[in-house]
């Protein structure tokens, strides 16, 4: 769900801008290191930007007949990490708003901060903790992918309330306005991608599964059952 | 991609693209200034329209079907702001009513959002995207986010077509036929192109270190004459339009009521 060009004030704009930079930088120094140390994962990296990229543009059955695309949060942040993301996702984002205008350039900082910093970040978290209480790995990948969507839909929610309070019901009123009105079609998408991410999973750990070893995604016993 | 069409077929194809950014960036302060003042917001975003459909010789098709997911996401946002959620104690349902600080909070973000939206299409309508990316490369961006920026934008037409051509295969085996189905082939083809991430990633490295590649990928950027100039007409251009979305303040100070 992207906040479109010009939408928010410039307070605002200028704010999420300042408070994503860090989680950019840290992932700037964290890509530059890893690439000191394995050079191959510079390709790895532009190239996985591409498929987020491309995945946008894959139209996906949701579970009330309509049709959403799938915004890849929770599979990039459980492939190559949450703070990996953050410069990836800046990418992406940069590239829909240049080559498709969804989403904008004063807008680029809120969408990065709900979309590319706390999506990845609460799929990366419910994955490790579904998965350290000993739940199934279908259900995990599930959680992390649906949750990490729901996620981002209630930060765009927040910040859209944050920036245009109700008159009457002030923030509160205008989070329930605005989450009412895209639960209509965040909700079915959320749950959609987390079936979808399932089955990814599945079709990976049958025929990718050296891939998803070495990423530390699953163990031995996973990737062969 | 529509506006890829568009920016290397535009009439300013061979305009700077440092001139376009600039002008493009004065729109976008203009959009701002002009938020509260709806008729210079109105004006500034005929005169940005203008630009791109008259200068650059958009069609004017092409603009409004690539304006459209913005203005439908426009229309919800601006009915939202309109309407108010009231609670009410007595019969503990909830109403919504329009109310006038929510009309004018519409109309403000509106006009900014509209404007906004003009100037970056007038960007990404005429210049293309690698352009960009040179010009960022000028402006002292990340070298690694430049590399990530140039290896996405060669792949993901790779991606494209990789996703075309397979989703055309699974649809004649009636792979989207019903939801379930469509759920599945989803996932197939997904999966399919995750696995394509490192085998095109080990080609591209294989490719690189067989040139002897060490690190940052470098291209050459296309020369553009009279870059000076272009720059110049941008910068006065853009003055204008700062100066027509603030002429309502500036007359406000000069004159008050």
């Amino acid at each position: 769900m992207h906040i479109m060009e010009g939408f928010l004030p410039v307070e605002h704009a200028l704010g999420w801008a300042l408070a994503s930079a860090p989680f950019v930088a840290a992932g700037i120094v964290s890509i530059r290191r890893t690439i000191r140390a394995r050079p191959e994962l510079r390709m790895l990296l532009g190239v996985a930007a591409a498929f987020t990229f491309v995945l946008s543009a894959l139209k996906l059955p949701s579970v009330t007949g309509s049709c959403s695309h799938p915004t890849g949060t929770g599979l990039g942040a459980i492939l190559f990490g949450p703070a990996a993301m953050a410069p990836i996702g800046a990418v992406v984002l940069l590239f829909q708003a240049l080559l498709l205008a969804h989403g904008g350039l004063t807008t680029l900082g809120a969408n990065l901060f709900s979309m590319a910093i706390v999506g990845p970040f609460a799929a990366a978290g419910v994955f490790r903790l579904t998965k350290g209480l000993g739940a199934p790995f279908a259900l995990s990948i599930f959680l992390a992918a649906s949750l990490a969507d729901l996620a981002t839909y209630v930060v765009t929610s927040l910040q859209l309330a944050w920036a245009f309070p109700d008159p009457v019901g002030g923030m509160a009123a205008s989070f329930a306005k605005f989450a009412g009105i895209f639960a209509v079609t965040q909700v079915p998408l959320a749950i959609s991608e987390g079936l979808l991410t399932v089955l990814i999973f599945n079709a990976l750990a049958r025929f990718n599964p050296q891939e998803l070893r070495e990423l530390r995604v699953t163990g031995q016993a996973e990737s062969q059952a | 991609m529509l506006i890829e069409q568009a920016a290397y077929a535009n009439r300013w194809r061979t305009v700077t693209p440092g001139a376009k950014a600039l002008f493009a960036g004065c729109g976008l302060v203009a959009a701002f200034l002009a938020a509260a003042t709806p008729w210079q917001a109105a004006a500034v975003t005929t005169c940005l329209a203008l630009v791109t459909l008259v200068g650059a010789g958009i069609a004017p098709r092409l603009y409004l079907r690539v304006a459209a997911p913005a203005l439908g996401f426009l229309a919800i946002g601006c009915l939202s702001l309109t309407y108010s959620l009231n609670f009410d104690s007595d019969s503990g349902g909830l109403s919504l009513a329009a109310s006038a600080s929510g009309r004018t909070q519409a109309l403000e973000t509106g006009a900014r959002a509209l404007t906004a939206l003009a100037a970056l299409l007038f960007l990404v309508l005429s210049t293309p995207l690698s352009d960009l990316i040179a010009l960022l490369r000028r402006l002292q961006m990340p070298e690694i986010l430049l590399d990530i920026m140039v290896l996405c934008y060669r792949t993901l037409f790779v991606f494209s077509a990789a996703l075309r051509d397979i989703h055309t295969a699974q649809a004649a085996r009636l792979g989207y036929a019903a939801p379930r189905l469509a759920l599945r082939s989803s996932a197939l083809l997904l999966a399919g192109l995750v696995g394509q991430i490192w085998q095109r990633a080990h080609a591209l490295h294989l490719a690189a270190e067989a040139r002897n590649g060490d690190g940052p990928l470098r291209f050459l950027a296309p020369p553009f004459r009279h870059a000076r100039r272009d720059t110049t007409i941008a910068a006065l251009a853009g003055l204008a339009l700062i100066a027509l979305a603030a002429s309502a303040r500036i007359a406000a100070r000069w004159h008050p009521a």
